[in-house]
This record gives C-alpha cells, sequence and structure tokens, in this order.
C-alpha cells in the first residue's frame, strides 16, 4: 500500500474527470489535491516531499506538456503521469523524454494509474523539498 | 423629225386643198349670186360668195386667213361680168372681203367658239358681227365704188347690197359652218325617222311656194289682205327652229330665201307689185324673220344641251351612286370581280374603248393591272405598263391628272408614251391617279380609239369620283389584307406555343384559345377546374376554389386583380393531376392594353423544370449532408476528447466506488456523490452523441422557430473541445435580446459550424495568444446580424465575392463547398451573407437572417 504522507497532485481542466480520479486516487489511500489548470497548480507551489502529477495534455492556457516544460527548467523532479483524451505518437514520445513516468489514454483502467502512480512516488526524489517554485 | 415633216407636209396639203375648195365655192356663189340680180342693178338680191368667204375665215386660224383671201381672188375675177374693168373688180373684191374680214374679227371677239350658235350669246354676237356690222360698214364702200363707176344711185345701192348682205350671212353662214362642223355626224347618228323629217321640212317652203302660191290669184282672202302668203312661210321656219336647232333653221331659212328671191324676181309669189320694192320687202320680211327665228333656234339649242347636260350628269351621278354601293362593303376577294364588272359598266356609259385600273404596289413601287374592259367589237389588248408608258406613270405619281386628247399634246419627254399610243393606235387617254388618305393607290385610265376625246374639266371632276370610289376600295382591301395577314401571324405565333393561351374579356369569359390551350384542359379537369372555351375563366376557377382546391382560389385572385387593374401581372404554379403533383402547370395573366380591357391567361407546362429544381434540392441536401459527415471527420479528436471526458470520469468514478465498497466502513454518502456524478457524466456522453446524431440527420429541411443564440451555443459547444486542441479562444459576444428565426436547425447548426471551422482554420498560422474566434449576435431592424470575426491573415483582395462560389478553396484538403453551402443555407433562410476584412486584421463573416415575426409562414 502507499505511504501516508506522499501526495498526488491531480490536474485537469474537467471538473467531472478531477473528481473521478480524485476519488479513485483516494480510494487506494493516496492522499490527492487536484488543480484546474496548471497555472492554479504553480501558483499552490505545493511541491514537497513524495508526490507525483497526473496531468491532462490539453487544457486551455498552458497545456500539460508546457507545464512539464516549465518543472524541468525549474528542476523540479516532480514524476508526471501524462493523461490524455488524443494522444498522439509524437506527443508520447516528447512527453517521455521529458521524463514523463506513464502516458494513458483516457478513459483508462484503474489499475493502470494505481500502478503509474506507485512506479511514480517510489521514484520520487525530490531533490529540494520546500523550494519556492517561482 | 420625219413626223414632224410629214405632218407639216400634210397640213399643207390640206390648207392648198382647202384654197382651192374655198375658190370653187367663190366662184360658183358668184354664179348665183349673179343669177339673183334685178338687171339693172349691179347688186344682188343675195351675195354668196361674202357669205362663203366669212365661213372660210372662221373655220380657218386667223394666221391663213391671207391664203384663202388671195385664193378666192381668181374665182372674183373671173366671176365677174366681162364688161367690168380691172379696177372694178378689184374695187369691188376689197369691199367683199372687207365685209368678211370685219364679220370674222367681230364675230371672235364675241364668241370664243367662233363656229357654234348653240347658245343665244353666241348667235346673239355672230347676228351683231357678221350679219349686222359688216354688211352695214362694208356696204358705205361698195355703194361708193359702185355709184362712182356706174352712176347707180349711192342710197338705193347701199340700201339693196346692205339688205342682201344681211341675209346671205345670215341664212349661208350658220348653214355653210354648221354643215361642215356637225352635218357629217348628224347625217352618221340620225335615225331614218328623223332624216325623212328633215327631208320634209325642206320640201315644205317648196310645197308653199310652187303650189299655193301658184294658184293664189284664186284665191279670194289673198286679195283682200295681200300680206297673208307671208305668213305660210312661217310653218316651215319654226318647224325648223324648233325639231332642227341653227344648223336646220339656216338651211331652211336659205332655201325660203332662194325660193322667195328667184320667184319675186320672175315678177311672181305674193310680193311682185314694184319689181325692185317686192325685192327690198321680202328682204326686210325674211331679215326680221330669220334674225328672231335663228335666237330662237338657238335658246331652243342651248336649252335642249342643258337638259341633256341635266340629264347626262343624273346619269352619271346614278351611275356613281350604284358604284359606291356596290363598293362600300365589298368584301376584299370580291374586288377584282367587282371593278371588272364596273370598267365595263363605266366604259359603256362614257363610250369609251378601253378602261384599266391599277392597283400601286409597295414593292417593288409600281403598277400592277387590276381589270381591264375593251369595248365589245375591238380585239381585247393587254393594257399598258409604267414600262409602256414611263411619262405618265411618273405623273401619276405624283398625283398628277393625265389627260390627252390627241397624243401629239405631250411633251417631247414623252416620246415613249407616244410611241405606245402609236402603236396601239390610241387617240386620247385619261389617267387619274388613285388617292385614298392622302396616299396613292392605284391608277384609273380611260382610252379611246376609233375617235378622239376632249376631256372635259366636267367630265374630268365626276371621273374623278369615280377614282376615289375605286382608291377607298383599293385603300379597305389593303387594310383588310394587312389584318388577315396580321391575323395569321398571331394565330401562328399562339398555334405554335406550347403554351396554353386563353383570352379573357373584362368579365374574366375566355373569348379566344390556342391549341395547345385545348390539350392542357385535361390537366384542369384532373386540377378540379373545368374550362372551356366561352367559359368564365374567374368564375370555374373560384367555383374550383370554393369545392376546396386552394390553387384556384389563388388563380381566381390574382386573374381577377389583373382584370380589374390593381395588378400589372399574375403568376404562380401549382401542381396538378393525379397522383398528386405528377404535373405542374405555371399559370400567367397580364393585363390586355385597350380600351375593351381583359387579359390573357397562359398555362405552361413546368413539370420537366420542376422535377430539375427537385433533383437538384435533392442534390443539395446530399452534397450538404456529406459536407457534414467530412466535416465531422476533421472534429473526430475533439469529439473523441468530447466522449473521453465523461467516459474517464464514469470509470475512475465507478472504479473508485468500487473500492469504497470494499471497505470495512464505506462513506455511503460518498457513494451516493459518486453514482450522482456517474448519472451527470453518462448524461453529459449521451448529449454529445445526440448532438452528432442530429448534425448527421438526414432529410428533408424542416423550418421551425429557433433560438439563434442557443444555436450558436450548440455549436460552440461542438467546437469547443476542438478549439482547445488548436489552441484557438472561442469568444462569444451574443445580444441579450430574443434571437427567434425561422429556421432549419440541421442547417443553421452547419452553417454556424462552416464559419467557425473556417474561422479556426484562418487563425491556425498566428501565434496561440493570437489564435481568436469572436462569435456575435445582435438584433437590428428586425433581423439578426451574426457575426463571426477571426484574428487570421485576412482575405486576399478581390477574393470576398468568391470565396461563395462552389469548389473555391485555399486549402490544400478543401472540396471548397463550406461556404458555398454556407450561402445556400443563408438565402434559403432569406437572408445574406458577405465576407470582408477587418480593420485591425483577420477577416469577418457577416449573416443577415430575418426575424420570426418578419418572415413570411
Amino acid at each position: 500500500m502507499s505511504t501516508g504522507e506522499a501526495t498526488v497532485f491531480v490536474v485537469d481542466d474537467d471538473a467531472s474527470v478531477r473528481r473521478g480520479l480524485e476519488r479513485l486516487l483516494r480510494s487506494a489511500g493516496h492522499q490527492v489535491a487536484t488543480f484546474a489548470s496548471a497555472r492554479e497548480f504553480l501558483d499552490r507551489n505545493l511541491v514537497a516531499g513524495p508526490c507525483c502529477l497526473v496531468l491532462d495534455v490539453r487544457m486551455p492556457g498552458v497545456s500539460g506538456l508546457e507545464l512539464q516544460e516549465k518543472l524541468t527548467a525549474l528542476e523540479c523532479d516532480v514524476p508526471v503521469i501524462f493523461i490524455t483524451g488524443n494522444g498522439d505518437i509524437p506527443m508520447v514520445v516528447r512527453a517521455m523524454k521529458a521524463g514523463a513516468v506513464d502516458f494513458l489514454a483516457k478513459p483508462f483502467d484503474d489499475q493502470e494509474l494505481l500502478d503509474a502512480v506507485d512506479q511514480a512516488l517510489g521514484r520520487t526524489r525530490p531533490r529540494r523539498s520546500g523550494r519556492d517554485l517561482h | 423629225m420625219g413626223r414632224g415633216w410629214s405632218q407639216q407636209k400634210r397640213e399643207r396639203t390640206a390648207v392648198v386643198f382647202t384654197a382651192v375648195l374655198v375658190c370653187v365655192a367663190y366662184f360658183v356663189g358668184s354664179r348665183v349670186g349673179d343669177a339673183l340680180r334685178f338687171m339693172p342693178l349691179i347688186t344682188s338680191v343675195m351675195w354668196p360668195p361674202n357669205a362663203i368667204l366669212t365661213a372660210t375665215l372662221l373655220l380657218a386660224p386667223p394666221r391663213r386667213w391671207w391664203i384663202y383671201i388671195l385664193a378666192v381672188f381668181p374665182a372674183h375675177y373671173f366671176g365677174q361680168p366681162a364688161d367690168r374693168g380691172l379696177l372694178l373688180v378689184l374695187l369691188l373684191f376689197l369691199t367683199n372681203w372687207s365685209e368678211a374680214l370685219i364679220a370674222a374679227i367681230s364675230v371672235r371677239a364675241f364668241s370664243g367658239s367662233p363656229t357654234r350658235f348653240d347658245t343665244l350669246r353666241r348667235m346673239a354676237g355672230f347676228i351683231a358681227g357678221a350679219v349686222v356690222l359688216a354688211p352695214f360698214l362694208s356696204s358705205f364702200a361698195d355703194a361708193a365704188v359702185v355709184s362712182l363707176f356706174r352712176g347707180e344711185p349711192y342710197g338705193m345701192v347701199w340700201r339693196v347690197r346692205f339688205f342682201s348682205n344681211v341675209l346671205t350671212e345670215l341664212a349661208l353662214v350658220p348653214a355653210i359652218l354648221l354643215a361642215i362642223t356637225r352635218g357629217p355626224a348628224w347625217f352618221r347618228s340620225a335615225l331614218p325617222r328623223r332624216r325623212l323629217e328633215a327631208v320634209a321640212v325642206m320640201v315644205a317652203p317648196v310645197f308653199v311656194w310652187s303650189v299655193i302660191f301658184e294658184s293664189m290669184d284664186g284665191w279670194h282672202a289673198f286679195r283682200a289682205s295681200p300680206a297673208l302668203p307671208l305668213a305660210f312661210l312661217l310653218p316651215s321656219l319654226l318647224w325648223s327652229a324648233v325639231r332642227f336647232g341653227t344648223g336646220g333653221t339656216s338651211l331652211s331659212l336659205l332655201v325660203t330665201i332662194i325660193l322667195a328671191t328667184s320667184a319675186t324676181a320672175q315678177g311672181r309669189g305674193p310680193l311682185t307689185t314694184v319689181p325692185g320694192e317686192g325685192i327690198l320687202g321680202l328682204q326686210i320680211f325674211l331679215t326680221l324673220v330669220g334674225i328672231p327665228l335663228m335666237c330662237l333656234a338657238a335658246v331652243i339649242e342651248e336649252r335642249g344641251q342643258a337638259q341633256e347636260a341635266v340629264r347626262e350628269q343624273l346619269r352619271f351621278e346614278q351611275l356613281l351612286a350604284r358604284l359606291s354601293s356596290s363598293f362600300v362593303h365589298l368584301p376584299g376577294e370580291a374586288l377584282q370581280e367587282a371593278s371588272e364588272t364596273w370598267a365595263g359598266r363605266l366604259g359603256e356609259s362614257l363610250r369609251l374603248d378601253e378602261v384599266a385600273l391599277h392597283r400601286l404596289s409597295r414593292n417593288p413601287l409600281d403598277f400592277v393591272v387590276v381589270s381591264a374592259w375593251t369595248a365589245p367589237g375591238l380585239p381585247p389588248r393587254p393594257p399598258c405598263t409604267s414600262r409602256d408608258v414611263p411619262w405618265i406613270a411618273e405623273q401619276l405619281r405624283n398625283e398628277r391628272v393625265v389627260a390627252i386628247e390627241r397624243p401629239e399634246e405631250m411633251p417631247a419627254k414623252a416620246a415613249r408614251d407616244v410611241e405606245t399610243f402609236r402603236r396601239k393606235e390610241i387617240r386620247s387617254c385619261l389617267s387619274l391617279p388613285l388617292v385614298s388618305g392622302g396616299r396613292l393607290v392605284g391608277a384609273l385610265t380611260f382610252i379611246t380609239i376609233r375617235s378622239e376625246r376632249a376631256w372635259s374639266q366636267e367630265l374630268v371632276q365626276r371621273l374623278e369620283l369615280v377614282g376615289e370610289v375605286f382608291a377607298n376600295a383599293f385603300a379597305q382591301k389593303e387594310a383588310q389584307d394587312a389584318l388577315r395577314a396580321s391575323e395569321v401571324m398571331k394565330s401562328a405565333i399562339l398555334g405554335s406555343l406550347s403554351s396554353g393561351v386563353a383570352v379573357l374579356d373584362r368579365d374574366g369569359r375566355i373569348v379566344a384559345v390556342n391549341d395547345s390551350w385545348a390539350r392542357l384542359t385535361p390537366e384542369w379537369e384532373a386540377f378540379g377546374v373545368q374550362v372551356e372555351a366561352d367559359d368564365n375563366h374567374v368564375s370555374a376557377a373560384w367555383t374550383a376554389g370554393v369545392d376546396g382546391v386552394a390553387a384556384a382560389r389563388e388563380a381566381t385572385v390574382g386573374i381577377a386583380a389583373v382584370l380589374n387593374g390593381s395588378r400589372d401581372s399574375f403568376a404562380f404554379e401549382y401542381a396538378a393531376g393525379p397522383p398528386a403533383a405528377a404535373r405542374w402547370l405555371a399559370l400567367s395573366a397580364v393585363p390586355l392594353k385597350g380600351p375593351e380591357g381583359g387579359a390573357v391567361v397562359s398555362h405552361t407546362d413546368v413539370t420537366e423544370r420542376k422535377r430539375a429544381e427537385m433533383e437538384a434540392q435533392r442534390s443539395r441536401q446530399e452534397l450538404a449532408h456529406f459536407t457534414r459527415v467530412s466535416t465531422m471527420g476533421e472534429l473526430t479528436a475533439s469529439l473523441a476528447h468530447e466522449l473521453n471526458q465523461p467516459l474517464t470520469a464514469i470509470l475512475a468514478n465507478a472504479k473508485a466506488a468500487q473500492r469504497f465498497l470494499d471497505h470495512t466502513s464505506p462513506d455511503l454518502g460518498e457513494i451516493r456523490e459518486i453514482l450522482s456524478d456517474i448519472v451527470d457524466d453518462d448524461r453529459r456522453a449521451g448529449e454529445v452523441i445526440q448532438r452528432l446524431r442530429e448534425f448527421l440527420r438526414k432529410g428533408d429541411a424542416d423550418f421551425s422557430p429557433l433560438d439563434m443564440n442557443g444555436l450558436l451555443r450548440d455549436v460552440v459547444k461542438l467546437v469547443a473541445s476542438d478549439a482547445v486542441i488548436r489552441n484557438v479562444t472561442l469568444a462569444l459576444d451574443l445580444g441579450p435580446e430574443a434571437t427567434a428565426v425561422n429556421g432549419d436547425r440541421v442547417q443553421l447548426q452547419q452553417l454556424i459550424l462552416n464559419l467557425l471551422l473556417n474561422a479556426m482554420e484562418a487563425v491556425a498560422e498566428a501565434s496561440p495568444e493570437k489564435r481568436v474566434v469572436t462569435i456575435r449576435s445582435r438584433i437590428e431592424e428586425r433581423v439578426v446580424h451574426l457575426e463571426v470575426q477571426d484574428t487570421g491573415p485576412g482575405l486576399q483582395e478581390g477574393v470576398a465575392d468568391v470565396i461563395f462560389e462552389p469548389f473555391y478553396t485555399t486549402k490544400a484538403a478543401g472540396m471548397g463547398m463550406g461556404l458555398s453551402i454556407a450561402r445556400s443555407i443563408v438565402e434559403a433562410h432569406g437572408g445574406k451573407i458577405r465576407a470582408a476584412n477587418n480593420a485591425a486584421g483577420g477577416a469577418s463573416f457577416h449573416v443577415v437572417i430575418p426575424l420570426v415575426s418578419a418572415t413570411r409562414t
């Protein structure tokens, strides 16, 4: 089972998807925080301790891939699991190259996501906890 | 020149012949005069030579007088008794011809026709000049000569010569002139009975003298009143005056004078008491009787002529009246026959030899023979043409009357006409131009061959009236022909039309139909209206309307509106015949412009066109559907996303619920929330599917009131995911008012979708933050304005007009149908679409659609 203090961040512009994923992850014992946009996530400045990011690729404003790039640029080594409604191969390649843990196509099996989250959390080694991302 | 020369020669011969004749007559006259002489007086009781010379000078033109005066000199010389000296002979000759000269000059001064004595005025002129003045003057000279040479008493010589010459001039000059000018004609035309009467009137004085006067000595009554026997002379003289005119009277008088003179000279008869004085008495008596007699004869002749003229005029007017009445309502085809008949009647009544009627043809402009008549007994010959008589034709074309008494009268330039006259032996000709309504329509020609004819002004005027009748008949025929030609053309045109055409009077009654009308009438029957020729079109349509055929009601109202002038035209299309709409007919009505009013109604079979239209409509719909399907293809990615979102949420929620339920104490409240969310998400996915299905629905247009803003929001939802994928911002700026339009949901969705996709395509190349598509709506003047504005590169110059054309595209993979379909949808909704560049860059598509209250339902 998962460690109690680890947090799974979910970023998706679709409210019902957010709620569903939050419940699923919670039912598996994860601590979950959801965000409606990449901007909101960045603003909260929460990346500390063991955590991982479940990220929707297409969002209005800053997209998932752009957020990943920003985190990399900030040297924030949070593991990212991409979820997308319609991913294509170039997009997957780009995401994986940028260090994504997994790339899941909606709608995905619950176990797939949970496995990916577990894998991500096991790998989490935040270089600088509590670091201001700004 | 040859002709002129020979004519001159002929004339000369005639003059010489006449001169010889006059000379002989003069000589004979002088012998007669000698025989009627009372010796020893030199002056005769009657001296014919002077009268003969007077008659000659009256007949001959003045320029030839000298010829005849000289010609009679030998006769005068040899006619004189041998005992007279040359000087005396010469002087007497002088006095004699001076008398003739005075007589001829004065008569010519009094009368325009010196050889005629048929009016009182002419006769009076003759008596005053030739009978009184000439002897009166010349006798002074004669008496002087005679008394000088022969010692005879002047007064007695003057008196004897004066009275003898008065008597001679009075009796002999008219007798000679009329015998020459009118005698032959009278003899030719007089009936035997009339000739017998003439002989009787001449013999009567002989009877009086030889029977009555010879035996009168035995008559007691004669002895009692010596003047009574003279009364016996009057009956025959009066008889001749009443029955035989001036000519007969002068002859009768002459006979009486000769008888009386010779009897008295021989001492016989009632006037013999004193030889010389008896002759004088006789002369005075005969002069006093002769002058009134001659005047009486002239008056009677004048009366007779006037009567004859009146009778002639009456006859002519009757002829004209019959002619007019037979031509006035003459049908065109009978003109030929009637004109032939009347040419003959005119010719017979005017005693002509040929009558020809020509019509002026328009192309080429020439006279064409309509009818020709030739007098019986003459060989019929073809009438003259314009080529035969170019000068006359030219005169007629200039609407001038041509009256020719003799061919020689024609001018030098009419040489060809003269030649034709000679060849055809035409003596006289009268050609009248036929003019009707100020327009030359033909010519009427009268010709004489057997005699010359003087065309008196009166006759020409009368014949011009005849010409008018023919001219009007010609003009009428031309008008009839023109009318018939236009009728033929009209019916040919009407007959060739495939449309059924009916002419209605102002009450809507059918007055004429073409052949196609009859062919299309069964269609009407099937449609519920029975319309036959002579039916009232409007009421038939109305009856059908009352019976429930809606189209007939519309036709009724429309046609009635055209008939009463409230509409300029009316047209509509209707389906006819079972099965429903098997045939389509188009009805149109236009008013007849004219005082009578009415309308022309036509029915045209437009089934083929209608079928083609419906076929095109179906093709358009299929194409529209196809493009909708392909549009959906473009939207696949975003649609997948649209569906994946709720599905993902549903799956996650369901799995979470399962896990929660595996817990020892599941939070049922949470489970309830989860299920509620699942239901919502499922519904959300269903809506996507529903929209998609609606959009891809195939079928006919279904117009109903729709909220335009609601439609805009729906379509924006449909493309929202796509916009996200393309990183395009969709901005909605919808007006607050209700935007109800009457339209087809699917079509209008397609319109908006096409415009949005087009706009999103346009901004694809712009940087992400500049990819904005704005959708606006507002209401203005009872129409909805929609605007889709993009921030793309804008339209190229000149493209705004062609982008709505089918197959116009700037995209590599595009079909070029999107905007074309958009336009046809807008137009089907009674709206307009246009494209323009924005001032700040990018393009705008502007759509205007009428609000529901503003459109016809």
